[in-house]
């Protein structure tokens, strides 16, 4: 993992929620039909790729040794359908630690979510990964 | 609605197991683009019996579910995947008052049905 990364604070990226994208969400966890709001973990760290904000080319883990350990959520203001949030990622912290199976490296990523104009910080998502050696 | 208590449930429900079709959907709609979730010999070759369930997806259970009954009063969700979810692999849904008190916190959990936990957490509620 490039350990040299922690506590990098990405450039902010922006994001409207997309009703399509939450449709498949919800059709993916096994519900027909529309979101009447926007899901409460819509936003998450995953959407940041097409923003510049690539974790596993970033920290150098490969997909196929790459595990997801948690996510925390917290949340402050609803964010609705028309809102548009500016996103700021910062990885948080970087450890390596000596597992059953070989060395394994964890990284805790902090996305804050700002609902525009006015920056008022609506989500807080905490993101572990794991990579494996 | 009477007030929560140490000890009450608030849910305990079972989702069904998901298709290899809905994991090809969640990852659409969270722009996931791990093969590990949707590529059967890619998630062989990463040690595993076949593709993954995204975690997200118990994250999404849970958090709708949370949503469902306390709406804007849900503050937190936290959440540690303990073990792989497969396809097919219905899953048990637990959320327990862990203390009632200035906020609510509920013990999570979520279970596959041989008995492995797949996922523990916490969730804070706004009085």
């Amino acid at each position: 993992m490039n350990m040299q990364l922690e506590g990098k604070v990405y450039p902010p990226y922006r994001l409207k929620p997309d009703r399509a994208l939450a449709a498949k969400m919800l059709a993916g966890q096994g519900v027909a039909g529309v979101a009447a709001a926007v899901p409460p973990t819509y936003f998450l760290f995953l959407r940041g790729a097409a923003h510049g904000v690539d974790l596993f080319a970033d920290l150098d883990i490969p997909r196929e040794k790459a595990l997801h350990a948690g996510q925390r959520y917290e949340w402050l203001a609803p964010i609705g359908w028309d809102d548009e949030v500016e996103v700021t990622a910062r990885i948080a912290s970087l450890a390596e630690k000596q597992g059953k199976g070989g060395k394994l490296w964890f990284a805790d990523v902090e996305y804050e979510y700002r609902l525009l104009p006015a920056r008022t910080l609506a989500l807080r998502e905490i993101t572990r990964l794991v990579k494996r050696s | 609605m009477a007030p929560l208590k140490q000890g009450d449930v608030v849910f305990d429900v079972t989702r069904p197991g998901a298709t290899r079709e809905q994991l090809v959907l969640f990852s659409a709609g969270t722009e996931d683009p791990n093969p590990i979730h949707v590529d059967e010999a890619f998630a062989k070759r990463a040690g595993f019996p076949t593709v993954l369930q995204q975690g997200p997806m118990t994250t999404a259970h849970l958090g709708a579910l949370l949503a469902e009954r306390f709406g804007p009063r849900l503050a937190s969700l936290d959440v540690t995947f303990t073990a792989p979810v497969f396809p097919g692999e219905a899953l048990r849904l637990v959320g327990k008052v862990e203390s009632a008190g200035p906020e609510i916190v509920l013990a999570l959990s979520v279970h596959k049905p041989d008995g492995t936990q797949s996922a523990r957490g916490t969730a804070t509620i706004r009085a």
